[in-house]
């Protein structure tokens, strides 16, 4: 199992000059020791315009700094929205071309469709149609990077022959993922041969059966790209403490506050009815963990808030569901203070990793 | 933290809805036609929320018309205007004003419910290419909406998300949680169009419509149920909240 590192960069109310500063400086700072540490990959969203919850509209700036100050680390490019409206798929191509030098062939490529009206009308794109425009944007992008010359007509989006340059600086190209909320986009993925990028917390057996499904369709995929992707990532909070009351203490506020800020935003579904948003996605679960039973637990189902006993229990489940990566939330608007998520990324690493495959122990 | 709302509670706390008590009965209301108009609006409305509740990333309001062919006094038809919010994590559409289509209605409507409502002429019409709503006022047109082009959908493709009214019930101002159920016979969505919004008729003078989001028109059985949870209209949810039952 492997471990990264996943960013929405949070920045609370009230908003000063410095705040957003702030967070993008603690957030490179966790990730250079990170990389230190032995944590594998480090993800960063692509979002718009949802206050507080998350100021990362580039991520491949973000990512590009990131790769500056680490050695080993991979830097996950996404989720960037396959939406035409939000990214023209030579610029995704291109922009994940010189990150891709820039880290030495670090890149990971995850994407997405956006699941809240606050976004898609921010840009103008109508919801009925985004998972049709994902799909021929990854269909795309493989060839864009591996081809000589490129050229494409299709129903979102049209080129004439031209060389996109530059190309990857990995052979054959970058993995590719897709963002998974909703019960179902897992088989999108496998149906493309695509890594399963989870972005939902907890809850076991629904993740081992959707788990399970996907392993069983990746077998009969027809890959969009030059390679089939077919590990299994999954997002998890992480707060890790000597005192295991504490860590649950804390970290409980840490997804809390997360999962507070989360259900402000306006899924599509609330007010836009669509056959292309069939259910609520991440929300619904997140507002249930914030306000139901599991709300009174000492911690959800599943998350890495304790300490490395009890996180390292957590992560064994996640692994015999079938998890082959696990992407941590270290923070929420600040929540925790620096030191202690610094603190909680060195306990980890020394206490939790070692007891897994494929990190550095 | 989100923002709240900035709602001066004292400014009307006097003319809000009086609820005998919170042991309201449910009314049962079947084949009830709905139309439902969604808008985004202009920055400025938060002075109409109450400050327990955050307004929505962006601000919007839905405008509902409901036909309800059968209930304890009789048909009638019902207006609203609501500013969406949320409660804590929970999004809610709370009441800004309400117009009933008899005064048999209003009247129970505030008394049971916290319904701001007042008496009024409402129409609701089906068309191939339209389905239209009028709301008229002493006289004026206060509310001309209509969903265009319809299309049928999934009932399930369908959220509506419960409202919120501001009521006084023993002397003290209560948002009272209205939470109905729906069961959906068939739906249909279309573009929104309001051509006509009185906001100073509906007590929402700061709320000015920007971008139309999406227009549903349904026939549903529904209710309008006992009252489960109420709220201090002053503080968080998350600890201003009472269950009821």
């Amino acid at each position: 199992m492997k471990f990264g590192l996943f960013y929405e960069l949070s920045v609370p109310r009230p908003w000063t000059r410095e705040s957003e500063r702030t967070v993008y400086d603690n957030a490179l700072e966790q990730v250079k020791l990170a990389d230190e540490l032995g944590f594998d990959q480090v993800w960063a969203v692509e979002h718009h315009f949802l206050e507080e919850y998350s100021h990362c509209p580039a991520p491949e700036l973000f990512l590009t700094a990131c790769a500056m100050v680490t050695k080993r680390i991979r830097v996950g490019f996404g989720i960037v929205v396959c939406v035409p409206e939000f990214n023209h798929p030579i610029k995704i191509a291109e922009r994940t071309a010189v990150l891709d030098i820039l880290s030495g062939g670090r890149v990971e490529v995850g994407t997405g469709r956006s699941a809240t009206w606050t976004e898609l009308a921010g840009f103008n794109a109508s919801p009925d149609v985004t998972k049709k425009s994902w799909d021929e944007f990854v269909r795309c992008l493989p060839k864009m990077w591996t081809s000589e010359k490129f050229e494409f007509e299709g129903e979102f989006w049209s080129m004439p022959r031209r060389t996109i340059l530059p190309k990857v600086y990995q052979r054959p190209h970058p993995p590719m993922w897709v963002a998974v909320t909703s019960p179902g986009t897992e088989l999108d993925a496998a149906d493309r041969g695509l890594g399963s990028l989870g972005l939902t917390f907890g809850q076991f057996a629904e993740q081992e059966k959707r788990i399970a499904e996907y392993r069983r369709r990746i077998q009969l995929c027809e890959p969009v790209g030059e390679f089939v992707n077919d590990q299994v990532s999954t997002v998890n909070f992480l707060y890790c403490h000597e005192d295991d009351a504490v860590a649950l203490q804390t970290g409980r506020q840490m997804a809390n506050h997360f999962n507070y800020l989360a259900a402000q935003l306006i899924s599509v579904r609330e007010t836009y009815p669509s056959k292309s948003y069939p259910s609520l996605g991440l929300l619904p679960q997140l507002r249930r963990q914030a306000t139901g039973p599991e709300a009174s637990e000492q911690a959800g189902e599943g998350l890495c808030l304790g300490g490395p006993e009890r996180i390292t229990r957590a992560l064994r489940r996640w692994e015999a569901c079938g998890v082959d990566r696990v992407n941590f939330l270290l923070n929420t608007a600040e929540t925790i203070p620096q030191a202690d998520v610094l603190a909680s990324l060195r306990l980890f690493a020394r206490e939790v990793m070692p007891a897994f495959n494929g990190s550095k122990s | 933290m989100p923002i709240f709302g900035e709602l001066e509670l004292g400014t009307i706390a006097e003319e809000l809805p009086r609820l005998r008590d919170l042991d309201t009965e449910a009314w049962e209301l079947p084949k009830a036609e709905i139309l439902q108009v969604a808008c985004e609006i202009a920055d400025g409305s938060r002075a109409l929320l109450p400050r327990a509740l955050h307004p929505a990333i962006p601000e919007y309001v839905t405008f509902v018309v409901t036909r309800y062919p059968e209930s304890p006094v009789g048909p009638f038809d019902l207006a609203q205007v609501r500013l969406m919010a949320r409660a804590g994590v929970h999004p809610r559409g709370y009441v800004v004003g309400a117009v009933a289509s008899t005064a048999s209605a209003a009247s129970e409507l505030r008394a049971r419910w916290g319904y701001p409502a007042a008496p009024g002429e409402i129409t609701l019409r089906r068309y191939h290419d339209r389905v239209a709503a009028m709301v008229r006022r002493e006289g004026q047109t206060i509310l001309e909406m209509a969903l265009i082009d319809p299309e049928i959908v999934s009932g399930g493709d369908l959220q509506y998300i419960h409202g919120i009214t501001l009521a006084r019930v023993d002397g003290a101002s209560q948002l009272i949680q209205v939470d109905p159920h729906y069961t959906l016979h068939n739906a249909a969505r279309g573009r929104a169009h309001v051509s006509r919004f009185d906001a100073a008729a509906w007590h929402a003078t700061p709320i000015t419509l920007t971008t139309p989001i999406s227009a549903s028109v349904s026939t549903s059985d529904t209710d309008l149920p006992r009252i489960r949870f109420v709220m201090d209209p002053e503080a968080p949810v998350v600890r201003g909240t009472r269950k009821v039952r």
